[in-house]
């Protein structure tokens, strides 16, 4: 979300429209077009950050959060994602606080020699007969994949926050955490994107 | 029953002015209402040309106290004044048999005036008006009314008004000039 863009837009009202519209109210308005401008654009400015910060996480964020604990096996973490056909989740420690996350990111990077772990080049490294290296999947647990510190979130921060976030840290899941650290929900970009319109 | 609704209002009223706009209106007004009230008490000592004070003081609202409405621009000020006092004289001297007609005809006249020429500015009202309600000594400046005691007291207001809106920080004036 790029704010400064929308407030540029406010500029593309002009005297001339200010004028116009000025003479589709009947009767003698006290104010000149350009004091209008000038509360126009004040008021554009201020409504835009009433809405920025309107939105909390806790609004919509997934409350039933689909999770593993440190050490749950990774062949049980393959076959949760892929029920409930998502791209990553949360691991939890004792049953509550976050300890790290598991995207499809941390897999790829598994199976690539490489630090840079696209899908394309686990393919390309298949091809290339280096042999599909998802064999130890079968024997490594949740804890030794996962990303880990992970960026969480509070229920009320503003959802722009969390979009900035998933932006800047190129993410696309956020875990929402209480102020006891204990999970609460999970933001995905889907759900913000559902937000935005 | 929506002849009655609209009674209602429902709006908001705008917030209220910082304390430096009020000590700057006190003082325009102040600054403004000085060399006016002066020059007739000195000039026209006794004479009751006093009566257009009235007219300045509702004109000191506007151009020292809302200095950005429309209605305290220049063009509002000097052509208001100006042509409703010219307003006034004409319904005085066409129907000065019936001084009640030739009010209601001069004030409601200026305000159509003034409208049509983009000069509408309150004070014009009280500036018809007294073209009609004042005294003999009024009636017999005629059209000289317009020039003393309308268009210099007006001039002086003026110039008030542009020396101090214009040396607050937070005032510019005029917002446009015609």
């Amino acid at each position: 979300m790029k704010f400064s863009s929308l407030n540029e837009c406010t500029m593309a009202i002009t005297d001339d429209d200010i004028i116009q519209a000025m003479k589709h109210i009947p009767g003698y308005l006290d104010i000149t077009p350009s004091d209008f401008m000038e509360v126009y654009r004040l008021a554009f400015s201020h409504a835009m950050s009433r809405l920025k910060n309107a939105i909390k996480a806790e609004q919509i964020m997934t409350r039933s959060v689909i999770a593993v604990s440190e050490d749950t096996p990774l062949t049980q973490v393959i076959k949760k994602m892929a029920e409930n056909n998502i791209s990553g989740l949360p691991v939890v420690k004792d049953g509550q606080t976050v300890s790290g996350i598991i995207s499809e990111k941390d897999f790829l990077k598994r199976m690539n020699d490489d630090k840079t772990s696209s899908f394309m080049r686990v393919i390309l490294q298949c091809i290339e007969s280096k042999g599909c290296l998802a064999a130890d999947f079968k024997t490594l647990v949740a804890a030794d994949i996962m990303s880990s510190p992970c960026i969480t979130t509070l229920p009320k921060t503003p959802v722009t926050e969390v979009a900035g976030i998933m932006d800047q840290e190129n993410i696309n899941r956020v875990p929402v955490i209480d102020d006891k650290l204990k999970l609460v929900g999970i933001i995905a970009r889907s759900d913000i994107v559902q937000t935005m319109c | 029953m929506l002849f009655f609704s609209k009674m209602k209002g429902g709006g908001q009223s705008p917030p209220s002015v910082a304390f430096s706009e009020i000590a700057w209106s006190w003082v325009g007004a102040f600054l403004g209402i000085t060399p006016v009230a002066f020059l007739h008490y000195n000039l026209f000592s006794g004479d009751d040309l006093v009566y257009i004070i009235g007219s300045f003081g509702a004109s000191a609202v506007l151009i020292y106290g809302a200095v950005r409405s429309p209605l305290a621009q220049p063009r509002n000020l000097v052509g208001g004044h100006v042509i409703s006092a010219l307003i006034g004289v004409i319904a005085y001297k066409l129907f000065y048999p019936f001084p009640w007609f030739a009010s209601s005809v001069a004030v409601a006249t200026s305000i159509a005036v003034m409208h049509a020429t983009k000069t509408l500015h309150p004070p014009g009202g009280a500036t018809a008006l007294i073209a009609v309600i004042g005294s003999d000594k009024i009636h017999d400046l005629g059209f000289f009314y317009v020039f003393i005691p309308v268009g210099v007291g007006v001039l002086i207001m003026l110039a008030v008004a542009l020396i101090v809106n214009n040396l607050a920080k937070s005032r510019k004036y005029p917002e446009f000039w015609f």
